[in-house]
């Protein structure tokens, strides 16, 4: 428990850090995109290590909730049901890659919108396929 | 596959939320059970099996389907 914690608060003082640098360097040569991309990250790490550190906090006044919250979360059928809604998204996203890729050669769009699609649509699949034999060989 | 979970839960006069407390389990899991909707691993089934001191086969009934 003292170790998560321990965790949040450092997650939530390198965001607050990362958006507090992204203010200061603003006025400096710093580029938009750059200030922009360290605000964004800073702002997503500091909110993430606080809410896990509001839960924690939660979880240790109703250690009952905190039980269920942890039966919940290791139930077999959630974690089946995690796990298929996961394959499935995953599925029907490589999918939309594909119709990016088509529509983009349909708009004559840049060429390298169509290949950066098709690249993550092939990424997918090979990785798809290194996890199938991985698992062949472990399960 | 059918089952005879909650046969065996009302027979010892337990609630939903007690038999998934005692197996660890969700409750939401416990009712998937009993309604036939989900079928558990064998790790679970052999949980249930020894919490109620029945053997597996005697709480799920597998009938193979006719080719």
């Amino acid at each position: 428990m003292k170790r998560k914690q321990g965790m949040y608060v450092a997650l939530a003082a390198i965001g607050a850090g990362l958006a507090v640098t992204a203010l200061i360097l603003r006025n400096y040569s710093i580029s938009n995109s750059l200030g922009g991309a360290l605000m964004g990250v800073g702002a997503g790490l500091c909110t993430m290590g606080l809410a896990q550190l509001l839960t924690l906090r939660s979880e240790k006044k109703h250690p009952e909730q905190m039980k269920q919250n942890e039966i919940a979360m290791k139930d077999e059928r959630n974690v089946a049901i995690r796990r298929r809604a996961k394959a499935l998204s995953g599925d029907f996203l490589q999918w939309v890659v594909m119709a990016a890729a088509w529509l983009s050669i349909g708009l004559d769009a840049p060429l390298w919108v169509s290949l950066l699609a098709i690249m993550i649509f092939v990424f997918k699949n090979i990785f798809e396929l290194f996890l199938i034999v991985h698992y062949q060989k472990v399960m | 596959m059918e089952n005879r979970l909650e046969e065996l839960r009302k027979e010892r006069g337990l609630r939903q939320e007690e038999l998934a407390e005692a197996l660890e389990v969700s409750r939401q899991t416990i009712g998937s059970l009993e309604n036939g909707r989900y079928n558990p691993s064998i790790l679970l089934a052999f949980k249930i099996s020894r919490y109620f001191g029945v053997p597996i086969e005697d709480i799920f009934i597998y009938e193979e389907e006719p080719l």
